[in-house]
């Protein structure tokens, strides 16, 4: 007879707050918490706080890897000074599968063609644990993840040496794990089933914009270019250099900020020419970055669907519903 | 020999309003004192008691030039300045003075003080609408960073820019939940962000006191508001602070025109 089971370490739901207690010695932890209604990822002063079966945060992740406002130099006459970090490593915990999928791609965005220094200078200081309802199918990332099997259990899939480092303490424990079906993840589910053909979804939307698709001049209205799509998205990651002389005329001041292709500033060069004029185009770029440009450079869609731009969209687009709009178009139109 | 920059004559004056945003220029504290290395405030009525008028390399106007005197002031202060700034929403975009009404004005002159009352308000009118300006700090009050943002900019010889983001951007930041998400009105998508979102945390809507954003989307958030605010209601937030700008009168007065069809 098959044994279909098999041991596997696990640990009780009641344990992971004394076991952030204990890793917040050695590490920082940032974790999921409530605030005005919304989780977010923060400090996570009191384990208790965490929340854990969250439906999405506001601000992905992202924010601890790529500050939304970063001093990259400062210069005086004694040279250049780049900030260090002095602070403990970071250990992010409470990951969705889908936040985890979304940092794989930017260490690999962050890589190409150069390693982006200020990046890597604090993701090589992290530590991440992905926690989920669904069940692992392949690990998208992450150092460790934390599977619900029941109420009251999770186990444990380590996945790098620190992640294995962790498991061995002593809130784990060896046990039978029966093969069991987690929860699925209804977010997005039709966007995730396209983005497995992310060739056709990249020329689909490469189509729609070549034959003057509808969809875009509606959009383009309906856009009203604040910018919240591109901050809460885990992979958004372009940014806009701002420079400062201080008061006293001592230092000056490099900072990189989050920029976001939908605001005005982003396509316009020096002399003023702007190369994405109107709210359509800037708008349309968004879509162009994600799944025609980022399909061409890295053979996927720069998306995880993890739902945060639909979400949070004052004008309430419905980015899935859009874009299985214009693939049907798409596939209609050319077999 | 290290030669001495030569310091930037400053002048700061004040027309109608509450003088809250030259409490925050005093509540800058040490960076004020770092500022002070570099410029030399020869008029700063608040500030100082000596004063003289001179010719101004900076001149930085706080509140609505209301009575004929000081729409004289103000124009006498743009002929010996250099740089004209308006500093405040009352300057940049006539802020709460402006919000007045010059019908009910007139009835309750009346009321009040009889007929036989001259008033000495004119108008409430931004200063641009009286001379050139050459920058505007909006805010209501002007925010601490961005007056000490656009003093960097002046004296490293940078012409200031305007924020490209909008109030969205730090409000987002802050982890408040959108009030349009949730059907309350808002102004923060088309207003220019640097403000901290501090209204939106505080639990009070966005009226758009750092001004209206490069190339915001209003017709969008038109769209967006009638569908959680009725006429009036609109109007009221967007005359709260931007009823001069060529905005509102472009865009959402001929908009509320259709509307009411």
């Amino acid at each position: 007879m098959i044994k279909n089971y098999k041991m596997e370490p696990v640990i009780e739901r009641n344990s992971i707050p004394s076991l952030l207690k204990i890793l917040s010695s050695d590490y920082s932890i940032i974790a999921p918490q409530e605030r005005n209604g919304e989780v977010v990822f923060d400090d996570l002063k009191d384990p208790e706080c965490l929340v854990l079966g969250y439906k999405v945060t506001i601000l992905p992740p992202k924010k601890y890897l790529f500050p939304p406002e970063e001093i990259l130099f400062t210069y005086s006459g004694k040279g250049v000074r780049t900030p260090s970090i002095t602070s403990k490593k970071l250990l992010i915990f409470g990951l969705s599968l889908r936040d985890l999928e979304a940092i794989t791609q930017l260490d690999e965005i962050m890589s190409t063609p150069h390693p982006d220094y200020f990046y890597w200078k604090r993701r090589s200081r992290s530590i991440l644990v992905g926690v989920t309802d669904e069940s692992v199918h392949a690990p998208p990332g992450g150092d460790l993840i934390l599977e619900r099997m029941d109420d009251e259990l999770y186990r444990a899939i380590p996945l790098t040496q620190a992640g294995k480092k962790i498991v061995k303490g002593r809130f784990f424990k060896k046990q039978d794990i029966l093969p069991h079906k987690g929860e699925g993840n209804q977010v997005m589910e039709e966007l995730r089933k396209l983005l497995l053909d992310p060739e056709t979804l990249a020329e689909a939307v490469k189509w729609s914009r070549a034959e003057g698709h509808p969809v875009w001049e509606e959009l383009g209205k309906r856009c009203i270019g604040c910018g919240i799509c591109t901050y809460v998205c885990p992979i958004c990651h372009c940014f806009s250099m701002e420079n400062s002389v201080s008061l006293d005329g001592s230092t000056c001041t490099r900072c990189r900020k989050w920029d976001a292709c939908t605001l005005p500033g982003f396509a316009r060069i020096a002399g003023g020419y702007d190369h994405h004029p109107s709210q359509k185009k800037r708008y349309y770029n968004w879509y162009y970055h994600k799944f025609v440009r980022g399909y061409k450079e890295y053979g996927k869609s720069q998306c995880v669907a993890c739902g945060r731009c639909q979400t949070y969209c004052p004008a309430r687009i419905d980015i899935e519903k859009e874009l299985l709009g214009i693939v049907k178009d798409y596939r209609e139109a050319c077999g | 020999m290290q030669r001495e920059a030569k310091k930037l004559k400053v002048g700061i004056f004040d027309f109608t309003d509450c003088e809250g945003c030259q409490v925050k220029l005093v509540s800058l504290r040490e960076r004020l004192l770092a500022l002070l290395e570099r410029v030399e405030i020869v008029n700063w009525r608040l500030g100082q008691e000596k004063n003289r008028m001179d010719r101004f390399d900076l001149v930085l106007i706080e509140g609505c030039p209301i009575t004929q005197d000081e729409i004289d002031l103000l124009k006498l202060l743009r002929e010996r300045s250099t740089h004209l700034i308006g500093f405040g929403t009352c300057a940049t975009m006539g802020g709460i003075p402006a919000i007045m009404d010059q019908k009910e004005r007139a009835k309750w002159y009346n009321k009040i003080y009889g007929p036989q009352y001259k008033p000495r308000g004119i108008d409430s009118l931004p200063l641009t609408s009286y001379v050139k300006v050459d920058f505007l700090i909006h805010g209501c009050p002007v925010d601490e960073n961005e007056i000490v943002r656009v003093m960097e900019e002046l004296l490293s010889g940078k012409k200031p820019a305007y924020r490209g983001y909008s109030v969205c951007f730090q409000c987002k930041l802050a982890g408040n939940p959108c009030r349009l998400i949730n059907g309350k009105p808002c102004l923060g998508p088309v207003t220019q962000g640097g403000c901290g979102a501090i209204c939106v945390s505080g639990g009070s809507p966005c009226y758009g006191c750092f001004g209206i954003r490069d190339t915001a989307q209003i017709e969008g958030l038109l769209d967006i508001l009638k569908g959680m605010a009725d006429k009036e209601e609109i109007e009221r937030y967007f005359t709260m602070f931007l009823r001069y700008t060529k905005e509102y009168n472009e865009i959402v007065r001929p908009f509320m025109e259709r509307e009411n069809g």
